[in-house]
């Protein structure tokens, strides 16, 4: 069984989203594949302790997208398959918002342009510890409305954080339109070019392009901190979700899980 | 009182390499001992306060014992998000030190002044709050707070008005209300901050007063205050901050259903310094000076006695 497999990983997601019946598919689908490949080949974690000092970091800086996560978290066991299935339950830990209290969720995040500052800050520890941690920090196009996401990148330079990866995932939506009509954010790759971060743009569907990011990322140490942007489709893997901004919203019903999950198993 | 804060930073830096300074492009002429002591623990990291206290935050959880510094009306009000989901959701050892609280950058306006940060502070979980009346609570406050392993602000404001106690405090570690004159009087005068001195000042008209400091505000020591309270006939808070949510808020929360005596909160009333001026003469624009207090307080007595 291939591990952190895409397709399974959004299976566990749409069984999440109807337990709990949950919004914010849509921005979990867009980094399954993002998250994927990082868990799959190049975060250093120790599966019996997720808060091993020295484990690679995983920031999920853009919180609506936790439930993909939740999977990962899942498939390395810092998650019990019933934790998973009585997801927004009362009483239990898993919140439609990354939160640090869930073992291998690094920030609470969902209040957007926090989660980079504090990866910032522990990729300055590892730096300062001469240790070879790296820290992964994904956050959203449409985070980067937040002007505390240019504050830490401008520290990322200043400090010379090579061992932080900002991984941008442009799905060209947020809350309420596409970044374009809200807030137009331009080529988001030069904008980091500007701030001094050695950048590339991938297709963040594209397992094979993002393993070379991700390797080319953590093997370039030239003082300079990294940007992957990825190119993204919000809802991606099932069609009737794809490029359709009502699943930041919108619950599932039978029909809508049952005709996703078919279309997941390739059955529609 | 800087001095004394420098240091402890110092102190505290060179005892345990984990102690960093940040700060956020302040403190000119301040950090020139500490610089010099700990170069490699020192870090500006610019006009940016949501990243410093991010970093902060990011710093701490891989080990590290940040000390964020700016001014109050940036730390923690600019920054009041950070340090509640940041820093004390997740109850890091990361302390924040509020330099000129209250009206001390009094010509530069209300930009630069912070007469809300105690109360913000008080309603965020997890934050200890501390507000010391002179160098030496000063010297004892840092020291708690670098004993400690949670979140923590130092509130500091006009620092030049003298000492309050006449040496090192010993044995201060419960946060209790410290004497600072008891002679077991009607009155008693719960003061903190700068509001130490000002109480001093009207005690010495009005007579018959004794006076307590509080250094921490949070946890707030209540049975400490209980056992100071009992039997007085009036109790006066005494702050430069807003009489909503400070040390007078705390303090009538304590009192409220368990004392039965006259109470009048001295502080900042519900509005900003709209004239330019001086320090004195923005405390007297908030009826902060001392013949105004003391003007209020005998009416206060007066009406209590007439009343009875």
């Amino acid at each position: 069984m291939k591990r952190f497999d895409a397709t399974r990983l959004r299976k566990t997601i749409l069984d999440m989203a109807y337990a709990g019946s949950t919004v914010h598919i849509g921005c979990a689908f867009s980094i399954v594949e993002l998250l994927a490949v990082l868990y799959r080949n190049h975060l250093r974690f120790d599966a019996t302790d997720a808060r091993s000092p020295s484990r690679d970091y995983m920031v999920l800086s853009k919180g609506h997208g936790v439930m993909a996560q939740y999977a990962c978290l899942n498939e390395i066991g810092w998650l019990p398959d019933d934790e998973i299935a009585r997801y927004f339950g009362n009483g239990t830990r898993l919140k439609g918002l990354a939160d640090a209290h869930v073992p291998g969720v690094e920030v609470t995040a969902g209040s957007l342009g926090h989660g980079l500052s504090v990866g910032v800050g522990m990729a300055l520890a590892a730096k300062r510890e001469r240790t070879d941690q790296t820290c992964y920090a994904l956050v959203g196009d449409g985070e980067l409305n937040e002007g505390a996401i240019w504050e830490a990148a401008l520290f990322a330079a200043q400090f010379k954080l090579d061992n932080l990866a900002v991984i941008v995932d442009v799905n060209g939506f947020q809350a309420m339109g596409t970044t374009d009509e809200v807030i137009a954010l331009g080529d988001i790759e030069k904008k980091f070019a500007a701030f001094e971060f050695d950048t590339t743009t991938i297709d963040g569907h594209d397992e094979s392009a993002i393993d070379s990011a991700y390797a080319d990322a953590r093997s370039r140490k030239n003082g300079k901190p990294k940007a992957i942007i990825a190119k993204t489709v919000k809802g991606k893997g099932v069609s009737f979700m794809e490029n359709d901004n009502i699943w930041h919203y919108t619950r599932l019903n039978q029909e809508t899980y049952d005709s996703a999950v078919a279309e997941l198993r390739g059955e529609a | 009182m800087r001095d004394a804060f420098s240091n402890a930073l110092v102190a505290a830096a060179q005892k345990d390499p984990k102690v960093l300074l940040l700060t956020g492009d302040h403190g000119y002429a301040l950090f020139d001992p500490f610089r010099k002591a700990c170069p490699d623990q020192y870090m500006n990291c610019g006009i940016a306060e949501q990243n410093m206290v991010g970093v902060a935050a990011g710093l701490a959880k891989a080990g590290f014992r940040p000390v964020v510094y700016g001014l109050a009306a940036f730390v923690p009000i600019r920054v009041l998000e950070q340090i509640k989901i940041d820093v004390c959701y997740e109850q890091l050892p990361v302390t924040f030190i509020g330099d000129g609280a209250g009206v001390v950058y009094a010509q530069l306006g209300t930009s630069h002044q912070s007469t809300e940060d105690i109360a913000a502070l008080r309603a965020v979980p997890h934050v200890s709050i501390y507000s010391p009346g002179d160098r030496f609570e000063l010297t004892s406050c840092f020291e708690q707070i670098m004993e400690s392993s949670g979140p923590a602000y130092l509130r500091m404001g006009k620092a030049d008005l003298g000492d309050v106690h006449a040496g090192p405090l010993a044995n201060w570690t419960n946060g209790d209300l410290i004497p600072v004159t008891m002679s077991n009087a009607p009155y008693l005068f719960v003061a903190t901050g700068s509001g130490v001195k000002l109480a001093q000042k009207v005690a010495a008209a009005i007579g018959d007063v004794d006076i307590v400091s509080v250094p921490r505000i949070k946890p707030f020591p209540d049975e400490s205050l209980l056992r100071l309270a009992r039997g007085r006939e009036a109790i006066v808070t005494f702050e430069e901050h807003s009489v909503y949510g400070g040390l007078g808020g705390a303090v009538a929360e304590t009192l409220v259903g368990r004392y039965v005596g006259t109470f009048l909160r001295i502080g900042v009333p519900d509005q900003f310094s709209t004239l330019c001026g001086n320090y004195p003469f923005l405390m007297e624009s908030h009826g902060l000076g001392s013949a105004d207090v003391e003007s209020r307080i005998r009416k206060m007595l007066r009406e209590n006695v007439e009343y009875q």
